[in-house]
This record gives C-alpha cells, structure tokens and sequence, in this order.
C-alpha cells in the first residue's frame, strides 16, 4: 500500500489504463486501420497497397447515396414511430407506476432478452403473406396503404417495423428516467395556476423530458442506421441499407478499401448529423 | 459384400499408413498454426475427427434424429468421427468467413470444404494455393468419377478437388399458388408473379438462364451479352417482380407461400417433400454446375482422402442419393459424380432412381449449359453484380 | 389524480360520459397494456412454435405439440457448441469487462485528473457507433495482424471491448450517489484504502458490479454484428440462427430462445422481488 500512498497522484491512472487501453487498442487503433484501408486500393487476387485513393470515398458516395439516404430515412422515421409509440408509456410508468415501476420497466425490457434474431426472424412470421395480420389488414382495406403488392414482407414496411420494434427499449427506458426524475410538485403548481392538464403537460412534463428525448433518440438513431439485419431478412433488395452493402463488400467482394470507405462515410454523416441535432435543441438539454 | 470390401481397403490402407513414417501433419489437421502445413504425402496416419463443412441439406438424413447414416457408418469403418458443419449458404458468404485465414496460410479449422464451379472461388483456391493436394494414393475409388468429371478446366489433373454433386438450375413454382412457371421470361414478366418469385444470387446461375432466354450463349460471356442480361433482370428488380435474391434460402419463403415461384436448384425441390412444388428446366435452357471437394489450408489431407475415397464407392453414393423413406432417412436427391451410383440407388429406392432430376435425361442434359469461367473472374462483372442484388 | 366531479341531487350522468370519463381515466394504461402485448407478440411465437412438431424441416406452420425438441435441444448439430461458445464468452468478457469498467468508474468519480473529459468521451464513443462500423474496423484490424488467428480470442476481444462501456455506465452511475462518508468513518476507525475497499465500498457497490456483469453478459450473448465480421468459423448461438435461419430455423433455435429469455426473466424478477422487500424494510 505504500506505493500508492506514495504515488497517490498516479492512482487515478493505474485504474484508468487497463481499461482505456483496451479502448484504445480495439476500439481507436482499428478506426485508425479503417481510415488506413480506405485510402488503398486493390483486390484480394493481387492484394493491397496504401495509394491515397481518395477516389474510394468519392465512389462510395457516387454510386451508394441511395443506400445511405434510405439508411437515413428509415432510421429516422423508426425513431420518431419509437419515440410517438413509447412516449405514453413511459409517462404512464413514470406517473402512475408506484410500487409496480420496476416490474414494468422489466415488461419492457424483458422481450429483448429473446436473440435480437430470433425476434426478427419471428416477425417473418407474424408477417407472413398468408399470416393473420396481413389478412386482417387487407380486410381492412389498409393493406394498399401499408404494403406493396399486397404484403408487407420484404418491403420497407416490414424493414421500418423490424427497426422499430427491436430498437423500442433504446427509447423507452431514458425517456422514462428523465420523466421519472420530473418532480410532481411542479405539474401540480402548473394546475394550481389554472393550466389545463394538456397544458401542464405541454409546457412543464414534455420540456423537462426533453434530455431524455434526446437521448433516447439518438440512441435509437445511431445503430439504426447501420443495422442491417431487418433488411436481409425482412427487406427485399430495393429495401437494403448501406449495412448491406458494407457488410457485403467486407465478407463477400473482399474489397476492403471501398468498404472501409463506405464505414467511414457512414460515420461521418452521423457524426455530422448528431453535431446539428445537438446545435438545435442546445447542448444543455444533451447532457441535461 | 462389397461393405466387406471398402472396409478391407480402408483397413489396409490404415495399416500401411500406419506402418508408414508418420509426419505431424496431424500438427497442421489442429490449425492455427501460422505455417503452410506439411506435403499431404508424409502423413498417412487417420486423424480422430474429420471437419466437413457442406451445404445445407447435402448429405442423406434421418428426418427424425437428425444423424446422418453414411457418417456413422464412415465412423464404423474407420473409426474417424465426422464433424459435420451445415455453414455454408451460398459461395460468396461462405468465403468472407475463410478468407481472411487463408490468405495467412493458415488452417480454418475444416479438412474439407465444398464450394460450387460457377463461382470463381474454386479456381481463385487452387490459383493461390490455398488448397491442399489430395492424397489420390488414398482414393483408389477414384476411378469411379464419371468421365465427363475427370478434366475441368481449373483443375485439370483433379489434383484438388474431387465432385461432391451436380445439380441443374431451373424453376420451381407452387402449383396452389401459380400456373406452371416454365420459362424465365414467364417468370420476370409475368405480372401475375409480381413480387412473389425470387432469383438466385449466384451470378453464374442466374446469368445463365437469363441469357439463355435473351439468346445469348452464356458459355461465351461478352460484355454486350453481360448488359443485356443485366438490364433484363434489372427490369424485373424495379418493378418489384423480383421479391429478394436468395442463396438456399429461397426454401423456408416458397415453403410458406411467400414466393410462388423461384429460381432454384434441382435437388432442393424433392428434398423439401411438398408435394406442390414442381421443377422444371427452363424452356430456354438450364446451367448446370458441380460442387466440389476441397481440402483448404492446413486440413488433414490423408483423412480428407480417406473420406473421399469412402463416398466413391458406388455403394455408399446410392445410399446417400437415394434415402431411405422407410426409415425417414432423407436423400442427397442432387446429381452424383459416380458411375454406378444410379444401380445402387435403384436397389435401395426405385422411385428415387428414376427422377429425372436426380438421374437426369439425355434430352435434359442437352438443354443444360455451363457458365462462362472467365467471366466469374472478371472483377467489373462481379461488382456490378453485386449492385444488382444488393439494389 | 383529480377524482371526477360528483355534484350531488344530480341524476345519473349518461352512459356514453361515464363510458368517456372511464377512457379518459384509464387510455394510458389500457394503451400501455396494448403497448406491452404488442412487445410480447413475436415473444409469445417464439416461445409457442418451440413447441411445435414440424413435418419436414420448415416451423412456421402449427402442426401439433411435441415436448421432443425441449428434450433433444441438442439434437440439431452444431447448436450445442455454438451455445456453448456463445456462454462461455459472455462469461469471460462479462468479467473482464466489468473489472476494467469498474476501476474506470472509480478513477471518474473518486479522482481529478488531467484528460476526464478525454476518457468521457472515449467511453461513450463505442456506444454511439453504428455496430457495423466497430465490426469492420475491427475486422481491418485484424486483418492487418497477421499473427491474428480468427475464432475464440478475436470474438472474446470484440466483446470486452463494447461491453467496457456499458460497465462504466452502470458502476459510475452507483458511485456517484455513493456516501463517501462511510469510507471516512472506516479510515478514521484505522482501515487502510486496501481494506476500505475490501470491506466498506465494495459491499455497497456490489449490486452494481452485479448489474454490470449481468448488463454485459446480456449484451455480449446477443451479439451478432461484431462477431459476425471477427469470428472466422467459429460459430456463436446468433451466428448459428442466422446460418439457420437461411434454410429454415429448426425448433430447437426456439428452445434455446426460449431458454435464455425465462432464465433473464427469472434473474429480472428475483432483482426486483429483492428491491421491493429492500423498500418495504426501509419504509
């Protein structure tokens, strides 16, 4: 114990460096061997070599913004149906949980113990063209709008949903602790004050949530956009997203050097999109 | 019976391997070393476990217990347990999982792999070594192989590679859900199948018929033969004819009726037992194609071969062609390598042994092309392709 | 919650007002029940089709009740060394993972140091790239080492290194409302920081290093992207169901689900059983 009580100041990182140095090592060094990568150029036949091919990144936008803006889009549009379809719930265990919360935040937390693919693979089934919800719909006449052809697998309905449901706990669980932390006292002074229970929610529950909207949709937003396994097994290939593409030229193509390239377009454009994000609603709320 | 006989041989051979200076070339069958293994020659000597990665649904099964009779029985005779791993779905994939090893000379951990002529990866293998001689002292039953079988192209002397199975590709369509689907342009143009037909995502495969049908030979690829056919298949992807591109994958879809028809391989319609799904050679033609055998990298060349000797036998090929319905034992139903497989087969399953798929026609065999080889090297041709599937 | 008005010597309110009052009073707990049934639907298929006696090799057609694919679990090759790599790499990472997020958690909070807005950033950074992304910049890594052989160690390395993130997290978010005044009484009454720690801040962190590892072991036995870029041919429980998955998952891949989730449930449950009686002591 002398020795730390010597070097008391070295403390903090000795406890820090195994760790930070695990990060570093597989998490920096490989985005560093990507960066590397993409700036080569060659094939596994005649193998690879550093050139500064700075062409990979432009083909990689030329000839793949399609897939990044659907990735994008369907991203987006799965958040803000996450975001709508969990906000109440959320609210509803936050307020009127009492002593049940913990067992209904484990209600929602509890269906994605199930493999991620065999929850999506389930979904195959429950949407199946023959199955009772695509038959229910289309007596309800809704299958036009919602499907194509007359179903909904393998089309960006079924991808979008497959998103949106596998990510749903992503969101529901910060914003149930931000709203959680919202003390009651302040909504009642708001009713004391005459507002109406919409208002109160309005303009005292909802802006104090907001960090935890915040949070949760970029939580959901990010991986979502680079997922790809609701598009192979639920999308059919004008549904496919820029994790497709990757993951094909990575394992399949082998060319490593537009791969990496697409890898790095791909995180860059999050990056970027997180920073305006965070610019518009103010950084406060961020780390609110 | 000859039972008798292929153990007699196999037991031989075990001796004088046995007798034999034996090298650690049982240090390259436990892999991870970083060092091309040793000459297959040296090592004559039977390995515990043999590690055969295959497609799914490849080799005879018992539906009920899962096993696979002509494994236990390669076990019986020579004492060597097969671990047998279903993994692989289609070349391209498969390929991403092994090559990264490969390319550092060192072992995947599987003594034999099995991967598809009109994909460029067995001639890519043999190109850059990655792929062990066989031990053809080892497999007398070589001789069996079927002349037509003995000299292809990339591997001209079978110093690599011995056939597992052929197979044709065609149509398959469900006849509750569909008219008969008997020719590609029914299948991209009909409106009635719109978005409920799948194509295979090999580009061999689905290349050749589509040029078949546009009338060019797809034995001789050109680059105006390669758009054209690329244009009609895109045609059919915008409009949404086409539903996905699979690999063996294609089955669970038309099983369940999401698909109503599909590109497909001969040998997976009499396997899926439905009695709705029918087969057929496109009216323009068909491709036909041969997985192969290969050892990669740091396999057991010497029980690789004793495997391959075993599969060769007539006998044992029957068997695994044809199945055994009474006792649930699911055939290969695919094309064998091996003279007088289809006599075998005939004793054990008559009804097997006269589908024309597993045994086909000679007019069937006149409609069936093979795929330009040149043509799945060409790296242009692959990324577009890629494209193509990946929309 | 404002009770609805009761003006006395009035008649009865209309059934179509006492039907709205009702809606109005419950719509956000009858739409979160609808919320939680919707969650559990493809749970319930899961769980339900582990159970059916398929003819042929395709289960999405309810063809009977069978108790044989529980009993031959393993009865499909390959899915038993692919759970079992799959267990046993959750184990190791889970462990690893949660003793180096842990003394990163410490270091956070306990001290001032140069470089804490860095190490924030650094540990928050996996969590907010795409999996995709860690998957092939590790997989390049990998690539360009050439004594990396892929299989066991790659996959265990993947997943320490998402999981390290997720352990600080938890432990930081314990340490935080720790009471520090409990580690001074004991270093008043003669402790050493050694002992200290042995005895006093690790008891009270415990349920956090537990929550951690139970965090990770989940995250790490769910992973498919990651180790499907880094695993070679080395097969893990998600890998196997998604080679399966291509030609027909067999039901087997339904018990084991299955499995998994009642054990997390179960775990889940005696947490939160555990808290209640926690609570209901201290009131």
């Amino acid at each position: 114990m002398g020795f730390f009580h010597r070097h008391r100041g070295l403390t903090p990182y000795l406890l820090l460096a195994p760790g930070l140095l695990w990060l570093g090592t597989f998490f920096l060094v490989p985005l560093g061997f990507l960066g590397y990568q993409s700036l080569q150029s060659g094939s596994i036949d005649f193998g690879y070599a550093f050139t500064w091919s700075w062409g990979n990144y432009w083909h990689a936008i030329r000839d793949y913004h399609g897939h990044f803006i659907r990735s994008f889009e369907y991203a987006a549009i799965a958040t803000l149906i996450a975001l709508v379809v969990s906000y109440p719930v959320a609210y509803w265990i936050a307020f009127h949980g009492g002593r049940w919360k913990n067992l209904l935040l484990l209600g929602i937390v509890a269906p994605f113990f199930v493999t991620y693919l065999i929850r999506t693979l389930a979904w195959e089934t429950i949407l199946a063209d023959h199955g009772l919800v695509v038959n229910t719909l289309r007596h309800l006449h809704l299958l036009g709008v919602l499907g194509t052809n007359g179903r909904i697998l393998n089309t960006a309905t079924a991808v979008v949903a497959g998103i949106t449901y596998n990510f749903l706990p992503f969101m529901a669980l910060p914003l149930y602790v931000s709203l959680e932390q919202i003390d009651a006292r302040l909504i009642e002074a708001a009713e004391d004050l005459y507002a109406s229970r919409v208002q109160a929610f309005l303009r005292v529950t909802f802006p104090l949530s907001l960090p935890g909207v915040v949070a949760g949709t970029l939580i959901t937003f990010i991986p979502a956009a680079g997922d790809f396994i609701n598009a192979q097994l639920l999308g059919s290939p004008q549904n496919h997203m820029i994790g497709n593409v990757i993951q094909s030229k990575f394992l399949e193509l082998t060319d490593y050097p537009a791969a990496a390239a697409m890898s790095i377009v791909l995180m860059a454009s999050i990056v970027i999109m997180v920073l305006i994000y965070a610019r518009a609603v103010g950084t406060e709320k961020l780390t609110g | 019976m000859t039972d008798q006989l292929t153990r007699r041989q196999l037991l031989e051979r075990a001796a004088v391997g046995g007798a034999a200076i034996s090298f650690p070339g049982i240090l390259a069958a436990c892999g991870g070393s970083s060092s091309k293994s040793s000459s297959s020659s040296s090592s004559q000597k039977l390995a515990k476990t043999l590690h055969f990665s295959n497609w799914t649904y490849y080799i005879d099964t018992n539906d009920k217990t899962h096993r696979h009779p002509s494994l236990d029985s390669f076990k019986q005779k020579t004492g060597v347990t097969v671990d047998y791993t279903e993994d692989i779905n289609d070349n391209a994939s498969f390929f991403g999982k092994i090559q990264a090893q490969l390319r550092r000379g060192q072992s995947i951990g599987r003594d034999i792999i099995v991967m598809t002529d009109n994909s460029r990866y067995p001639s890519l293998l043999v190109r850059k070594k990655w792929v062990e001689k066989l031990d053809k002292s080892a497999i007398p039953n070589i001789k069996n192989l079927v002349p037509v079988q003995q000299h292809p192209a990339w591997d001209p002397d079978r110093e690599y590679s011995l056939p597992w199975q052929s197979g044709i590709t065609g149509i398959a369509f469900n006849d509750k859900l569909s008219d008969p689907v008997l020719s590609m342009d029914d299948l991209l143009g009909n409106p009635k199948l719109k978005g409920k037909i799948t194509l295979l995502n090999e580009m061999g495969d689905c290349l050749s018929l589509v040029m078949l049908s546009n009338g060019d030979d797809p034995a001789k690829v050109t680059d105006a033969t390669f758009d054209r056919a690329m244009a009609t298949i895109k045609k059919a992807v915008d409009s949404g004819q086409v539903r996905a591109f699979t690999g063996n994958d294609y089955g669970p879809p038309l099983a369940k009726g999401d698909l109503s028809a599909a590109m497909s391989w001969s040998g997976d319609i009499p396997q899926l037992g439905n009695k709705h799904i029918h087969w057929n050679l496109p009216k323009d033609g068909g491709d036909t194609w041969t997985d192969n055998m290969l050892i990669p990298t740091g396999g057991d060349v010497y029980t690789a071969s004793v495997y391959m000797n075993y599969v060769y036998d007539p006998k044992v090929m029957g068997l695994m062609e044809a199945g055994d319905p009474k006792r649930n034992i699911t055939g290969i139903y695919y094309i064998p390598p091996v003279d007088g497989a289809k006599a075998a087969a005939l004793a054990i399953n008559p009804e097997v042994a006269n589908n024309p798929l597993i045994f086909p026609t000679p007019e069937m065999l006149d409609n069936v092309h093979l795929f330009d080889p040149e043509a799945l090297n060409n790296p242009k041709y692959l990324t577009e392709w890629q494209n193509l599937i990946s929309a | 919650m404002s009770a609805v008005a009761v003006r006395a010597g009035r008649p009865r309110r209309s059934v179509l007002a006492t039907v709205w009052a009702f809606v109005k009073r419950y719509a956000l707990a009858v739409y979160s029940l609808l919320f939680f049934a919707y969650l559990m639907l493809p749970i319930a298929i899961v769980i339900v089709f582990s159970f059916n006696n398929p003819t042929g090799r395709f289960n999405y057609v309810w063809q009977g009740f069978t108790l044989d694919n529980w009993r031959y679990w393993d009865g499909v090759p390959g899915i038993r060394s692919a759970l079992v790599l799959s267990l046993e790499v959750a184990l190791i990472a889970s462990v690893i993972a949660t003793a180096l997020g842990t003394m990163i958690a410490l270091a956070l909070v306990r001290y001032r140091f140069h470089g804490r807005g860095t190490t924030n950033i650094l540990i928050f950074l996996p969590l907010s790239t795409p999996e995709i992304v860690l998957g092939a910049s590790l997989l390049t890594l990998f690539l360009n080492l050439s004594f990396v052989t892929f299989g066991f160690y790659t996959i265990l390395v993947a997943h320490v290194m998402f999981c390290i993130s997720f352990a600080v997290i938890t432990v930081k978010a314990r340490l935080v409302g720790f009471d520090r005044h409990l580690e001074e009484a004991a270093m008043d009454l003669g402790a050493n920081e050694w002992a200290t720690f042995r005895k006093v801040t690790l008891p009270l962190i415990a349920p956090a290093i537990i929550a951690s590892l139970l965090l990770c072991f989940a995250i790490s036995i769910d992973d498919f992207v990651v180790t499907y870029f880094n695993a070679g041919t080395e097969v893990t429980f998600p890998l196997f169901v998604w080679g399966a998955a291509r030609v027909g998952a067999p039901a087997q891949v339904n018990v084991i689900g299955t499995a998994i989730f009642m054990v997390a449930l179960v775990l889940m449950l005696a947490n939160v059983l555990i808290q209640w009686r926690r609570e209901e002591a201290a009131a």
